[in-house]
């Protein structure tokens, strides 16, 4: 008796948060996959038309593009990411160096996370521009080009300067991860390394990036799953359509732009659903990688 | 002791804190009562502006009620306001439509049908200008919304540029070189001579891309019109950039504002540089519509104030608008409905807007009485509201259809990628089919057909 009471207070206890959760994310998740099945528009009734929009995404040129932009600007971006967080965790971490004001630097590496992404694309709207821009003034004043570019009308240097921009958003957040875990190896490991005189390189390889394994595994899925929903700075930098040419459109750019400026719901439902499986195939792949190496490793 | 004391205030405080928020509580309910209690019945209004805001005071006054206004921002303007018409719950009594979705919003139930009885706004159709009338009426022949205002466009250039290039300033002559795409090049060939250049960026002229004969971007059996206006708007882009005529200063970036007021900096090349340093540019002229002159050129000019005229260009064209009109299932219609003859057929408070706003009415009974009596500083005493509603009346209304925005968009989009070169254009008008057969599977472009 005394139980069952007790169990009733816990059920009451956990209510609000599945009454919120089934309300706001798994009721739209469900009518999302309804509505990949029909050709709904925005307004009235939703016509039923099956595989229809399935069958083209598959065929759709412009998703795939926004799936291969999507990699490629995320690709650029986690590596400049983790590798200068990386090298910055160890130089913070080095028990040689013992690096000072920690804390301060901490801070100001995370600042850009803290900026609205809009006024993130306004200031680098401003610096990349082509005839008034101020990176073009500099390069131009050092004698470095010869001619304004346009970064941002060119596909190449529109994605990396997508990329960069992110990279710069993120390191920080990466970086404290980063040091979450290498505070977490111990110290006893470095010690009995340098009095085996090992150097910089050895303790990095054999003893910090193994150990770093997890955490490298989990910045990986967390920067891939948000990687592949990248749609912000793309969004606010150019048209809005993915210019130029086509290079900054994403998948979820596409998504957005299909159902709110095209109004073909049904259809970016289904992208929806498309990019769900494409980030669930990525996530286990990743997954799999990491723990067979590790296995082996060990 | 200590501890006991600290828990003691610690409750206080918690108590305090709790009979401060129900108290909170309690106050706004009894506001809300209040305003019940005294039986003025509430008007609520949706916009994406706050250019509401004078007209909802002198409603409030007049009909002594409660007006709710709730301003989202465009962005988010239709997704926001969707479901709630869909539901109907805490829906507004009226909303109002921008240019932008007009077309696709008169089309749906929301908008109460306004040529019928009571409201036989048929009646007045004639006291409108014609394409801000027709653009509320859907294709069935119901009016859902009308509006107040009118929104052609037209060339805002610096006078004292004229004088220096062409020897005058004189509106019909400098009309004249605008008038056809041509001669508005030959212009800007002469102003890149002097130091000047013709427009701020190639955007400008993107009101001017259909040509003389302006046709819908859909005909009736949905095919897309690919006309010889539009064909040709390639090449004349494209020599808009091989002649550098603009400043590259993209529409609504910092630059294009500064230009506004005098010379900007320039990133010039190397090249240019060794022949002639030229590191500023001066902007001669602008495509702006009406409201263009009160919230974009006033707002961000000193020096250059007196200092412009506006004439007419290649084609009419309108540049946005704000549509009204009453939910189809409020309980309040008609005090919705007297808020719209007011702001739309009200003689005496339309007067009092224009002449307090500037803002360009489409309604001509007013603008009849009034038109003569502007004459605007800033443009050096000329009558902008005269010439505006004369453009307003050469505007076709039939031309308009549900996809501008996103198909200008578009066609801009790929006619840049013909000017940087990084298209032939057959393959930019390709894309361009392409780009519509994806956002719009129902359009049939020339290449179906």
């Amino acid at each position: 008796m005394m139980q069952s009471k007790l169990n009733k207070y816990g059920y009451l206890f956990i209510l609000p948060f599945f009454a919120v959760f089934l309300t706001f994310t798994v009721y739209p998740i469900v009518l999302t996959f309804y509505y990949s099945f029909t050709s709904y528009s925005g307004f009235g009734d939703a016509a039923f038309i099956g595989m229809e929009n399935y069958q083209r995404l598959i065929s759709d040129d412009y998703f795939w593009e926004a799936f291969y932009n999507t990699i490629y600007i995320w690709g650029i971006n986690f590596g400049f990411q983790l590798g200068i967080a990386l090298l910055l965790a160890l130089l913070f971490s080095d028990i040689r160096l013992k690096m000072k004001g920690l804390s301060f630097f901490r801070a100001a590496f995370y600042l850009p996370n803290l900026i609205t992404i809009a006024s993130v694309a306004l200031l680098f709207g401003i610096l990349l521009g082509w005839h008034h821009g101020t990176i073009n003034h500099l390069l131009l004043d050092l004698g470095l080009i010869n001619e304004p570019i346009n970064w941002l009308n060119n596909p190449t240097t529109a994605r990396w300067s997508v990329a960069l921009i992110g990279a710069w958003m993120w390191f920080g957040n990466t970086f404290i991860i980063l040091m979450a875990g290498i505070s977490g190896i111990s110290n006893d490991y470095f010690e009995a390394a340098l009095i085996d005189g090992a150097n910089r390189l050895q303790m990095f390889t054999k003893i910090t990036l193994p150990l770093l394994k997890p955490i490298m595994l989990y910045v990986l899925i967390t920067s891939l799953i948000g990687g592949l929903q990248i749609f912000d700075l793309p969004m606010l930098l150019t048209d809005g359509r993915g210019s130029p040419q086509g290079s900054l459109n994403t998948m979820v750019l596409y998504l957005y732009n299909q159902a709110f400026k095209f109004n073909n719901y049904g259809y970016a439902a289904a992208i929806a659903y498309g990019l769900f499986i494409i980030t669930v195939c990525f996530s286990l792949i990743t997954f799999k990688a990491m723990y067979r190496k590790s296995v082996k490793g060990e | 002791m200590g501890e006991a004391c600290m828990k003691k205030v610690f409750a206080l405080l918690m108590m305090a804190l709790l009979t401060l928020g129900l108290a909170a509580c309690g106050d706004s309910e009894s506001g809300g009562g209040d305003g019940a209690s005294s039986g003025k019945k509430t008007l609520t209004v949706w916009s994406f502006t706050d250019e509401l805001e004078p007209a909802i005071e002198t409603f409030k006054e007049k009909f002594d009620v409660e007006v709710e206004l709730t301003i989202v921002p465009i962005e988010d303007y239709p997704t926001r306001l969707r479901p709630v018409l869909e539901s109907g719950q805490g829906a507004p009594d009226i909303f109002t439509g921008e240019l932008a979705f007009i077309k696709d919003w008169i089309e749906q139930g929301y908008w109460e049908t306004l040529n019928q009885e009571p409201y036989n706004v048929d009646d007045i159709e004639d006291d409108y200008i014609d394409y801000v009338f027709e653009l509320g009426r859907n294709s069935n022949g119901e009016v859902k919304a009308l509006s107040w205002q009118t929104t052609p466009g037209g060339i805002f250039y610096r006078r004292s540029i004229a004088q220096e290039v062409f020897g005058t300033d004189d509106l019909a002559e400098i009309g004249e070189m605008f008038s056809t795409r041509e001669s508005m090049l030959e212009a800007g060939d002469q102003l890149k001579e002097a130091g000047y250049r013709l427009f701020p960026d190639e955007g400008a002229i993107r009101w001017f891309a259909q040509g003389q004969d302006p046709q819908p971007w859909v005909n009736e059996d949905n095919e897309l019109n690919m006309t010889e206006g539009r064909l040709n708007y390639f090449d004349y882009a494209k020599e808009l950039r091989e002649k550098d005529l603009t400043a590259f200063a993209p529409e609504w970036s910092p630059s294009w504002f500064a230009a506004m007021d005098g010379p900007i900096n320039y990133n010039a090349g190397w090249d240019e540089v060794a022949e002639e340093a030229e590191t500023e540019v001066e902007v001669f002229s602008y495509a702006l519509p009406t409201w263009g002159l009160h919230s974009v050129l006033k707002e961000n000019v000193e020096e250059t104030a007196g200092d412009w005229a506006v004439t007419s260009g290649p084609n009419p064209y309108y540049w946005g608008g704000t549509w009204l009109g009453m939910y189809s299932q409020s309980e309040n219609k008609d005090l919705a409905w007297e808020f719209i003859k007011m702001m739309t057929h009200d003689e005496e408070f339309l007067t009092d807007w224009a002449m307090e706003t500037g803002d360009v009415l489409s309604y001509l009974p007013v603008t009849d009485k009034i038109k003569d009596e502007f004459s605007e500083d800033f443009l050096d005493g000329q009558n902008n509201y005269t010439f505006f509603l004369e453009e307003a009346q050469k505007i076709n209304p039939d031309t308009v259809t549900r996809y501008d925005q996103q198909l200008d968009s578009m066609f801009g989009t790929v006619v840049s990628e013909y000017v940087e070169g990084v298209k032939t254009k057959d393959e930019a008008i390709a894309e361009f089919y392409n780009l519509v057969n994806s956002s719009y599977p129902d359009i049939i472009t020339p290449d179906e057909q």
